[in-house]
Protein backbone atom coordinates (compact mmCIF):
# COMPACT_ATOMS: atom_id res chain seq x y z
CA UNK A 1 0.00 0.00 0.00
CA UNK A 2 1.03 3.61 -0.36
CA UNK A 3 1.36 6.22 2.36
CA UNK A 4 2.78 9.74 2.27
CA UNK A 5 5.73 10.61 4.47
CA UNK A 6 6.48 14.33 4.55
CA UNK A 7 4.60 14.61 1.24
CA UNK A 8 6.67 11.86 -0.39
CA UNK A 9 4.87 8.73 -1.65
CA UNK A 10 6.25 5.59 0.03
CA UNK A 11 5.35 1.95 -0.62
CA UNK A 12 5.01 -0.09 2.57
CA UNK A 13 3.73 -3.57 3.42
CA UNK A 14 0.05 -3.77 4.26
CA UNK A 15 -0.70 -3.35 7.94
CA UNK A 16 2.73 -1.91 8.64
CA UNK A 17 3.08 -0.23 11.99
CA UNK A 18 4.99 2.99 12.66
CA UNK A 19 8.10 1.29 13.96
CA UNK A 20 8.28 -0.84 10.82
CA UNK A 21 7.88 2.28 8.69
CA UNK A 22 10.79 4.01 10.41
CA UNK A 23 12.99 0.96 10.01
CA UNK A 24 11.97 0.74 6.33
CA UNK A 25 12.99 4.41 5.90
CA UNK A 26 16.28 3.87 7.72
CA UNK A 27 15.54 6.66 10.14
CA UNK A 28 16.77 6.52 13.73
CA UNK A 29 14.06 5.86 16.29
CA UNK A 30 15.82 8.08 18.84
CA UNK A 31 14.92 11.75 18.54
CA UNK A 32 12.03 11.14 16.14
CA UNK A 33 8.39 12.13 16.43
CA UNK A 34 5.49 11.09 14.24
CA UNK A 35 2.10 12.50 13.44
CA UNK A 36 -0.41 10.58 11.35
CA UNK A 37 -3.00 12.77 9.68
CA UNK A 38 -2.00 15.63 12.00
CA UNK A 39 -2.42 13.52 15.16
CA UNK A 40 0.75 13.07 17.24
CA UNK A 41 1.26 9.36 18.03
CA UNK A 42 2.75 8.45 21.40
CA UNK A 43 6.00 6.56 21.12
CA UNK A 44 4.53 3.75 23.25
CA UNK A 45 1.86 3.20 20.59
CA UNK A 46 4.21 3.02 17.59
CA UNK A 47 4.24 -0.78 17.47
CA UNK A 48 0.52 -1.30 17.61
CA UNK A 49 -0.49 1.64 15.39
CA UNK A 50 -1.36 0.13 12.01
CA UNK A 51 -1.04 2.41 9.02
CA UNK A 52 -3.71 2.44 6.34
CA UNK A 53 -3.60 3.27 2.64
CA UNK A 54 -3.18 7.00 1.98
CA UNK A 55 -2.16 7.98 5.52
CA UNK A 56 -0.37 11.30 5.64
CA UNK A 57 2.59 10.89 7.94
CA UNK A 58 4.67 13.77 9.25
CA UNK A 59 8.08 12.78 10.46
CA UNK A 60 10.11 15.10 12.68
CA UNK A 61 13.56 14.99 14.16
CA UNK A 62 15.32 16.82 16.98
CA UNK A 63 17.94 19.21 15.65
CA UNK A 64 20.22 21.90 17.04
CA UNK A 65 18.44 25.08 18.08
CA UNK A 66 18.37 27.89 20.61
CA UNK B 1 31.21 33.64 51.77
CA UNK B 2 33.18 32.24 48.84
CA UNK B 3 31.37 30.98 45.76
CA UNK B 4 31.72 27.23 46.29
CA UNK B 5 30.37 27.52 49.83
CA UNK B 6 27.60 29.90 48.73
CA UNK B 7 26.56 27.57 45.93
CA UNK B 8 25.79 24.74 48.35
CA UNK B 9 22.99 26.79 49.85
CA UNK B 10 21.75 28.26 46.59
CA UNK B 11 20.29 25.62 44.28
CA UNK B 12 18.08 26.60 41.37
CA UNK B 13 14.92 24.53 41.32
CA UNK B 14 12.57 24.51 38.35
CA UNK B 15 9.60 22.15 38.59
CA UNK B 16 11.13 18.88 39.83
CA UNK B 17 14.73 19.52 38.82
CA UNK B 18 17.60 21.06 40.74
CA UNK B 19 20.37 22.81 38.82
CA UNK B 20 23.76 23.79 40.13
CA UNK B 21 24.54 25.87 37.04
CA UNK B 22 22.48 28.98 36.34
CA UNK B 23 23.65 29.16 32.75
CA UNK B 24 21.34 27.52 30.24
CA UNK B 25 22.52 27.15 26.69
CA UNK B 26 21.30 26.43 23.20
CA UNK B 27 22.68 24.02 20.64
CA UNK B 28 22.15 26.17 17.54
CA UNK B 29 24.62 27.92 15.24
CA UNK B 30 27.78 26.03 16.24
CA UNK B 31 30.08 25.26 13.30
CA UNK B 32 30.33 21.58 14.08
CA UNK B 33 29.20 19.04 16.61
CA UNK B 34 32.52 18.69 18.42
CA UNK B 35 32.75 22.43 19.02
CA UNK B 36 29.20 22.41 20.34
CA UNK B 37 29.84 19.55 22.76
CA UNK B 38 33.13 21.09 23.98
CA UNK B 39 31.49 24.50 24.40
CA UNK B 40 28.55 23.07 26.34
CA UNK B 41 30.98 21.24 28.57
CA UNK B 42 33.01 24.44 29.16
CA UNK B 43 29.80 26.31 30.00
CA UNK B 44 28.97 23.75 32.74
CA UNK B 45 25.37 24.08 31.62
CA UNK B 46 22.96 21.37 32.68
CA UNK B 47 20.01 22.37 30.49
CA UNK B 48 20.24 22.82 26.73
CA UNK B 49 17.64 23.77 24.19
CA UNK B 50 16.91 21.89 21.00
CA UNK B 51 14.58 22.43 18.07
CA UNK B 52 12.47 20.11 15.98
CA UNK B 53 12.06 20.01 12.24
CA UNK B 54 10.45 17.97 9.53
CA UNK B 55 12.89 15.35 8.32
CA UNK B 56 14.22 15.87 4.84
CA UNK B 57 13.66 12.47 3.23
CA UNK B 58 16.51 12.92 0.76
CA UNK B 59 19.37 13.66 3.13
CA UNK B 60 20.87 11.93 6.11
CA UNK B 61 21.08 14.24 9.07
CA UNK B 62 23.43 14.19 12.02
CA UNK B 63 21.98 12.77 15.18
CA UNK B 64 23.05 15.40 17.71
CA UNK B 65 20.92 13.88 20.43
CA UNK B 66 23.19 10.97 21.34
CA UNK B 67 26.20 13.03 22.54
CA UNK B 68 23.94 15.35 24.55
CA UNK B 69 22.31 12.44 26.36
CA UNK B 70 25.69 10.78 26.86
CA UNK B 71 26.93 13.95 28.59
CA UNK B 72 23.98 13.84 30.97
CA UNK B 73 22.42 17.08 29.81
CA UNK B 74 18.78 17.87 30.43
CA UNK B 75 16.99 18.71 27.19
CA UNK B 76 14.67 21.64 26.69
CA UNK B 77 12.98 21.34 23.31
CA UNK B 78 11.55 24.53 21.87
CA UNK B 79 8.57 25.29 19.69
CA UNK B 80 10.56 27.52 17.38
CA UNK B 81 8.82 27.97 14.05
CA UNK B 82 5.35 28.01 15.60
CA UNK B 83 3.36 31.08 14.55
CA UNK B 84 0.34 30.59 16.79
CA UNK B 85 -0.89 28.62 19.80
CA UNK B 86 -2.21 25.73 17.72
CA UNK B 87 1.14 25.16 16.01
CA UNK B 88 3.03 25.51 19.28
CA UNK B 89 0.84 22.90 20.99
CA UNK B 90 1.40 20.52 18.07
CA UNK B 91 5.16 21.17 18.22
CA UNK B 92 5.22 20.63 22.00
CA UNK B 93 3.48 17.25 21.67
CA UNK B 94 5.93 16.20 18.95
CA UNK B 95 8.87 17.35 21.07
CA UNK B 96 7.60 15.34 24.04
CA UNK B 97 7.66 12.18 21.92
CA UNK B 98 10.94 12.95 20.19
CA UNK B 99 12.91 13.78 23.31
CA UNK B 100 10.87 11.96 25.94
CA UNK B 101 10.56 15.01 28.16
CA UNK B 102 7.56 17.06 29.18
CA UNK B 103 9.73 20.21 29.45
CA UNK B 104 9.06 22.74 26.73
CA UNK B 105 10.44 26.15 25.87
CA UNK B 106 7.31 27.75 24.52
CA UNK B 107 8.14 30.29 21.84
CA UNK B 108 5.74 31.71 19.32
CA UNK B 109 7.05 34.35 16.97
CA UNK B 110 5.00 35.03 13.89
CA UNK B 111 7.28 37.78 12.55
CA UNK B 112 10.56 36.48 11.08
CA UNK B 113 12.28 39.89 11.05
CA UNK B 114 12.35 40.59 14.79
CA UNK B 115 11.22 37.20 16.12
CA UNK B 116 9.30 38.93 18.88
CA UNK B 117 7.10 36.61 20.91
CA UNK B 118 3.33 36.81 20.50
CA UNK B 119 1.95 37.36 24.02
CA UNK B 120 -1.66 36.42 23.31
CA UNK B 121 -0.90 33.16 21.53
CA UNK B 122 1.77 32.30 24.12
CA UNK B 123 -0.68 32.64 27.00
CA UNK B 124 -3.30 30.58 25.15
CA UNK B 125 -0.80 27.82 24.43
CA UNK B 126 0.52 27.88 28.01
CA UNK B 127 -2.96 27.31 29.43
CA UNK B 128 -3.54 24.28 27.19
CA UNK B 129 -0.08 22.78 27.69
CA UNK B 130 -0.21 23.20 31.47
CA UNK B 131 -3.45 21.23 31.55
CA UNK B 132 -1.66 18.51 29.56
CA UNK B 133 1.13 18.20 32.16
CA UNK B 134 3.91 20.09 30.41
CA UNK B 135 6.65 21.91 32.33
CA UNK B 136 6.48 25.20 30.46
CA UNK B 137 9.19 27.83 30.16
CA UNK B 138 7.70 30.55 27.97
CA UNK B 139 9.86 32.97 25.98
CA UNK B 140 8.21 36.37 26.31
CA UNK B 141 8.80 40.07 26.03
CA UNK B 142 9.87 41.69 29.31
CA UNK B 143 6.24 42.31 30.22
CA UNK B 144 5.59 42.07 33.97
CA UNK B 145 1.80 41.74 33.59
CA UNK B 146 2.11 38.93 31.05
CA UNK B 147 4.65 37.14 33.25
CA UNK B 148 2.16 37.11 36.15
CA UNK B 149 -0.54 35.73 33.85
CA UNK B 150 1.82 32.98 32.68
CA UNK B 151 2.70 32.17 36.27
CA UNK B 152 -1.02 31.85 37.09
CA UNK B 153 -1.47 29.65 34.02
CA UNK B 154 0.96 27.17 35.55
CA UNK B 155 4.28 27.96 33.87
CA UNK B 156 7.31 26.61 35.73
CA UNK B 157 9.41 29.69 34.96
CA UNK B 158 9.30 32.76 32.75
CA UNK B 159 11.88 33.68 30.13
CA UNK B 160 11.73 37.39 29.35
CA UNK B 161 14.02 38.77 26.65
CA UNK B 162 16.92 41.16 27.08
CA UNK B 163 16.84 42.08 23.37
CA UNK B 164 15.61 40.36 20.19
CA UNK B 165 16.91 36.82 19.54
CA UNK B 166 20.42 36.60 18.17
CA UNK B 167 21.09 40.35 18.22
CA UNK B 168 23.77 40.26 20.96
CA UNK B 169 22.54 43.72 22.04
CA UNK B 170 22.48 42.90 25.74
CA UNK B 171 19.99 43.80 28.45
CA UNK B 172 17.82 46.53 26.89
CA UNK B 173 14.82 45.82 29.08
CA UNK B 174 16.42 46.46 32.46
CA UNK B 175 13.62 48.41 34.16
CA UNK B 176 10.99 45.83 33.21
CA UNK B 177 13.15 42.85 34.10
CA UNK B 178 13.58 44.38 37.56
CA UNK B 179 9.79 44.48 38.00
CA UNK B 180 9.42 40.91 36.71
CA UNK B 181 12.11 39.67 39.09
CA UNK B 182 10.60 41.54 42.02
CA UNK B 183 7.11 40.12 41.43
CA UNK B 184 7.85 36.59 40.27
CA UNK B 185 7.04 33.50 42.31
CA UNK B 186 8.65 31.28 39.68
CA UNK B 187 12.25 31.42 38.44
CA UNK B 188 13.07 34.19 35.96
CA UNK B 189 15.42 33.15 33.16
CA UNK B 190 16.63 36.03 31.02
CA UNK B 191 16.70 34.78 27.46
CA UNK B 192 17.69 36.30 24.14
CA UNK B 193 19.94 39.20 23.31
CA UNK B 194 22.70 38.38 25.79
CA UNK B 195 25.78 39.05 23.69
CA UNK B 196 28.68 39.07 26.12
CA UNK B 197 29.60 37.75 29.55
CA UNK B 198 29.10 41.22 31.04
CA UNK B 199 25.47 41.20 29.86
CA UNK B 200 24.96 37.84 31.57
CA UNK B 201 26.61 39.11 34.74
CA UNK B 202 24.35 42.16 34.74
CA UNK B 203 21.21 40.02 34.49
CA UNK B 204 22.44 37.86 37.37
CA UNK B 205 23.37 40.88 39.51
CA UNK B 206 19.82 42.12 39.02
CA UNK B 207 18.56 38.90 40.59
CA UNK B 208 17.64 36.83 37.56
CA UNK B 209 17.58 33.16 38.52
CA UNK B 210 19.36 32.07 35.34
CA UNK B 211 20.21 33.18 31.83
CA UNK B 212 19.97 31.39 28.50
CA UNK B 213 22.77 32.05 26.03
CA UNK B 214 23.28 30.53 22.59
CA UNK B 215 24.32 32.83 19.76
CA UNK B 216 27.00 34.71 21.69
CA UNK B 217 28.80 31.45 22.46
CA UNK B 218 28.25 29.73 19.12
CA UNK B 219 29.44 32.59 16.90
CA UNK B 220 32.40 33.66 19.05
CA UNK B 221 35.91 33.42 17.59
CA UNK B 222 36.59 30.66 20.11
CA UNK B 223 33.24 29.24 21.23
CA UNK B 224 34.74 26.98 23.89
CA UNK B 225 36.67 29.82 25.55
CA UNK B 226 33.65 32.11 25.33
CA UNK B 227 31.44 29.49 26.95
CA UNK B 228 33.80 29.24 29.89
CA UNK B 229 33.85 33.05 30.13
CA UNK B 230 30.05 33.01 30.32
CA UNK B 231 30.14 30.39 33.06
CA UNK B 232 32.42 32.63 35.12
CA UNK B 233 30.32 35.72 34.47
CA UNK B 234 27.12 33.99 35.56
CA UNK B 235 28.80 32.77 38.73
CA UNK B 236 30.22 36.24 39.45
CA UNK B 237 26.87 37.88 38.82
CA UNK B 238 25.04 35.46 41.09
CA UNK B 239 27.64 35.81 43.82
CA UNK B 240 27.43 39.62 43.61
CA UNK B 241 23.63 39.47 43.87
CA UNK B 242 23.80 37.23 46.94
CA UNK B 243 26.56 39.33 48.47
CA UNK B 244 24.33 42.42 48.25
CA UNK B 245 25.38 45.25 45.97
CA UNK B 246 26.10 48.65 47.49
CA UNK B 247 23.58 51.41 46.89
CA UNK B 248 24.02 54.16 44.30
CA UNK B 249 24.07 57.87 44.94
CA UNK B 250 24.30 61.05 42.89
CA UNK B 251 26.91 62.71 45.11
CA UNK B 252 30.47 61.44 45.36
CA UNK B 253 31.23 59.49 48.51
CA UNK B 254 34.90 59.45 49.37
CA UNK B 255 36.58 56.08 49.77
CA UNK B 256 39.52 57.70 51.64
CA UNK B 257 39.35 59.85 54.76
CA UNK B 258 39.39 63.55 53.77
CA UNK B 259 42.42 64.85 55.63
CA UNK B 260 43.44 68.49 55.65
CA UNK B 261 47.15 67.98 54.99
CA UNK B 262 47.11 69.75 51.61
CA UNK B 263 45.73 72.96 53.04
CA UNK B 264 48.16 75.87 53.33
CA UNK B 265 48.06 76.00 57.12
CA UNK B 266 48.93 72.35 57.50
CA UNK B 267 51.94 72.71 55.13
CA UNK B 268 53.27 75.53 57.25
CA UNK B 269 52.96 73.35 60.26
CA UNK B 270 49.57 74.64 61.34
CA UNK B 271 48.70 76.89 64.20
Amino acid sequence: MQVFVNEKKIEVDDKSNIEQLLLRLGKPLQGCAIAVNQEVINRSAWRKYKLVEGDEISLFQAIAGG
Amino acid sequence: MLFNEMKKHDPLVIANKTFSSRLFTGTGKFNDQKTMIDALSASQSELVTMALKRIDMETKEDNILAPLIKNGLNLLPNTSGARNAKEAIFAAKLAREALQTNWIKLEIHPDPKYLLPDPIETLKAAETLAADGFVILPYVHADPVLCKHLESAGCAAVMPLGAPIGTNKGIRTTDFLEIIIEQANVPVVVDAGIGSPSHAALAMEMGADAVLVNTAMAVAGDPVAMSEAFAKAVQAGRQAYLAGLGGQSNNAMSTSPLTAFLEADSIKGGK
